[in-house]
């Protein structure tokens, strides 16, 4: 009852010096809006990024679809020779987990090193067997991502490409594709151990020169069909089954399910499924980067916003010496004259997160529709449209710190209240 | 002590400033003031009245003496600790009405109700009464700047009064009004302590004042050099 009168009368006076409280207004939702669009970018970011690590990988082992299986003992052990524990019967295990419905792709894959050589020079390789033809689900999801209306499409011919070249085709990163003075056609040797510790050596042709997501890797990258990867180690195992899903946001829903499915029932599971996000070292150390950057502009913005905030409150308790000092001689308590300024405070916020939304909005679709390009993400290879999201996960909190600064500017007026003495203000013109 | 006593001063010094600059506002002040007295308090400007005022509203402090409001000894106490009993015993007049700009007539008047924790309806009630009683209702919704001196003064009054102090303090309430509106506010103020046995202390210039009210109190150079009431 109280207060709603003293927030009516903090209205009122907000209005009579309008024009200060507009001003006030606008640098708060500036802030709100900066804040905002940050964090959209970031959303962004990480969702882009997200996706790329699922799709691509950051690594030289490709993406890391949404869940990835293992033998238990492969995350624990070292092994003593290549693929002690792979996974001997993936085939089953790739029914039993397609059951799932979210389930649109499994992909068995072997990761595998060695020296390639084009007979005069070798040099060393990371390696992935794969399944083209599975593959090419995870370009497909990729493409078929709505939200990341402005990501380059996948080419998925490369794979067709590893597919069709007769035997044993390879794809190469373009670094390796420089240094082994390879191109598209030109025969080469893999050399490696397998299983019994013996070394052997494959021909092989390239099939395509690809361009990973990381400079770095590029000059190691090489991939190729899984036969030729086993041929090369003599076996049947795989290092591990890659899984898709249909979104992301299952992930954490499937994974236990997926978990429950291939593991027997006791308490000594034999395999392992773990989640995109802890296969994603890249993805957390970028994110990381961002927060804190994010944290560091976050703060700036509060202690503009406050500074301003209370400037305003400061100028409109000096102009209002007398009505103060009336309010005290009457025996109203500074704590209840400092809650009009409160309010007025908290109302300067609630404007500011109205009009910064505005301004978020607009400047966002302003942002989104421009084509604007952002140069490469620290080690990536190529430059992307910069998208602004809404970021509906941040808003409440940048509102809560907008609103928060604002209304601590309005009870810092107490100070100024408290010290205030009546018989001075009254008399003051 | 006698509950006849509405205020006592005893030995009330009041300096400003120190040292060379040092100004005896008030020095040594002995004053009983009774229920249902009206005062007046004259002398020429800087002899202290209003100095003498703010110490019996409680808005500021004394530098030597006690000063006891309705059986409070109010000495030990800071001004902040006192607002209650501004709040509950004390009205204040000022010369220059000092209404809050942005409230309407009734929302002045029903201020300090608000935060003596008033129920709504008893607010409303008393609010209209004091309106009604000073013929201000067609100014109800109107703000100080819609109203003349006279109306603001009334309105200023009423907010004094709607709290049902003990004690009202007016310093100069004339001041700034014409002779003949200044003459209406004091015949207001006179009407309040003859029919609601307020007890009422203004300071004024205005020798008409004197030809009204017999009670005077008359300060020279912050000492009380004539009155005809008690002064232990
Ligand atoms: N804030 C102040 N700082 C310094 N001296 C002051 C202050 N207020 C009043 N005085 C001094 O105290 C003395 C009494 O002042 P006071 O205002 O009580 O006089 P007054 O009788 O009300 O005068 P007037 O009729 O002009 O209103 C004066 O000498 C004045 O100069
Ligand atoms: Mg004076």
């Amino acid at each position: 009852m109280n207060s709603l009168k003293l927030a009516g009368i903090a209205v009122r006076n907000l209005l009579r010096n309008s024009r200060r409280t507009l001003i006030t207004v606008l640098v708060s939702s500036a802030g709100f809006a900066a804040l905002a669009i940050v964090a959209g970018y970031m959303d962004f970011t990480f969702f882009g990024l997200q996706e790329m690590t699922i799709c691509r990988g950051f690594t030289s082992s490709g993406g890391t679809g949404h869940i990835q299986i293992f033998r238990k003992e492969a995350l624990q052990k070292e092994e003593h020779y290549p693929l002690e524990y792979g996974i001997a019967d993936s085939e089953k295990l790739q029914q039993a987990v397609k059951l799932n419905k979210s389930v649109i792709a499994t992909m068995p894959r072997i990761e595998f090193n060695g020296l390639i050589s084009n007979g005069e020079k070798s040099i060393s390789f990371l390696g992935t067997g794969v399944d083209p033809k599975k593959e090419t689900e995870l370009i497909h999801y990729w493409n078929a991502l709505e939200k990341l209306s402005s990501r380059k499409l996948m080419d998925d011919s490369v794979y067709k490409k590893l597919e069709t070249t007769s035997s044993n085709g390879v794809l190469l990163g373009e670094g390796m594709a420089k240094a082994m003075n390879a191109h598209v056609g030109s025969s080469l040797m893999l050399m490696g151990t397998t299983v019994d510790g013996a070394v052997n050596a494959v021909d092989v042709t390239v099939a395509g020169v690809v361009r990973s997501s990381m400079k770095s890797i590029d000059r190691y990258y090489l991939v190729t069909s899984l036969e030729t990867a086993q041929s090369l180690m003599q076996t049947g195992k795989v290092s591990k089954i890659v899984v898709v899903l249909d979104k992301t946001s299952n992930t954490d829903i499937v994974r236990p399910l997926v978990f429950a499915k291939i593991n027997a029932s006791g308490n000594n599971p034999e395999f392992s499924v773990i989640a995109w996000d802890q296969l994603a070292e890249y993805y957390h150390s970028i994110r990381d980067a961002y927060r804190i950057i994010f944290s560091f502009i976050g703060i700036i913005v509060v202690v503009i916003v406050f500074l301003s905030t209370t400037n305003t409150m400061l100028m409109a308790t000096m102009e209002r010496v007398r009505e103060i000092g009336t309010m005290k001689a009457i025996g109203i308590s500074n704590l209840w004259i400092s809650f009009l300024f409160l309010y007025e405070g908290f109302f300067i916020g609630l404007m500011s997160i109205c009009g910064g939304m505005a301004l978020k909005i607009i400047f966002s679709s302003i942002i989104n529709n421009s084509g604007f390009k952002m140069p490469p993400p620290p080690g990536m290879s190529s430059s992307y449209l910069l998208k602004i999201f809404f970021a509906a996960d941040f808003l409440p909190w940048i509102s809560l710190l907008i609103l928060f600064s604002t209304t601590c500017s309005g009870l810092l007026t107490l100070f100024k209240i408290r010290k205030l003495s009546i018989v001075n203000s009254l008399t003051h013109v | 002590m006698n509950d006849r006593v509405i205020a006592k001063l005893v030995d009330v010094s009041k300096y400003y400033g120190s040292g060379e600059g040092r100004v005896t506002a008030l020095s040594s002040i002995n004053l009983t003031l009774l229920r249902g007295d009206c005062v007046v308090l004259v002398g020429l400007s800087g002899s202290g009245k209003s100095t003498l005022l703010h110490l019996l509203g409680c808005i500021d402090k004394q530098d030597e003496g006690q000063i006891i409001i309705d059986g409070i000894d109010t000495s030990l106490k800071s001004l902040e600790q006192l607002a209650f009993l501004r709040l509950e015993k004390i009205g204040f007049v000022f010369q220059s009405f000092n209404l809050i700009p942005v409230l309407t007539a009734y929302e002045n008047i029903e201020l300090p109700l608000l935060f003596k924790g008033y129920k709504k309806n008893s607010i409303k009630e008393r609010v209209d009464d004091v309106l009604e009683e000073f013929g201000l209702h067609e100014r109800k919704h109107h703000y100080p700047r819609q109203m003349s001196g006279g109306q603001q003064q009334r309105v200023a009054i009423a907010r004094a009064l709607v709290t049902q102090p003990s004690l009202i303090l007016a310093d100069e309430p004339t001041a700034n009004l014409d002779s003949q509106t200044g003459a209406g506010i004091l015949d207001l103020l006179i009407d309040l302590n003859m029919k609601k046995n307020i007890t009422i202390v203004l300071s004024s210039h205005d020798s008409v004042v004197l030809d009204k009210i017999k009670t005077v109190v008359h300060i020279r150079d912050g000492r009380i050099v004539h009155t005809n009431i008690s002064t232990c």
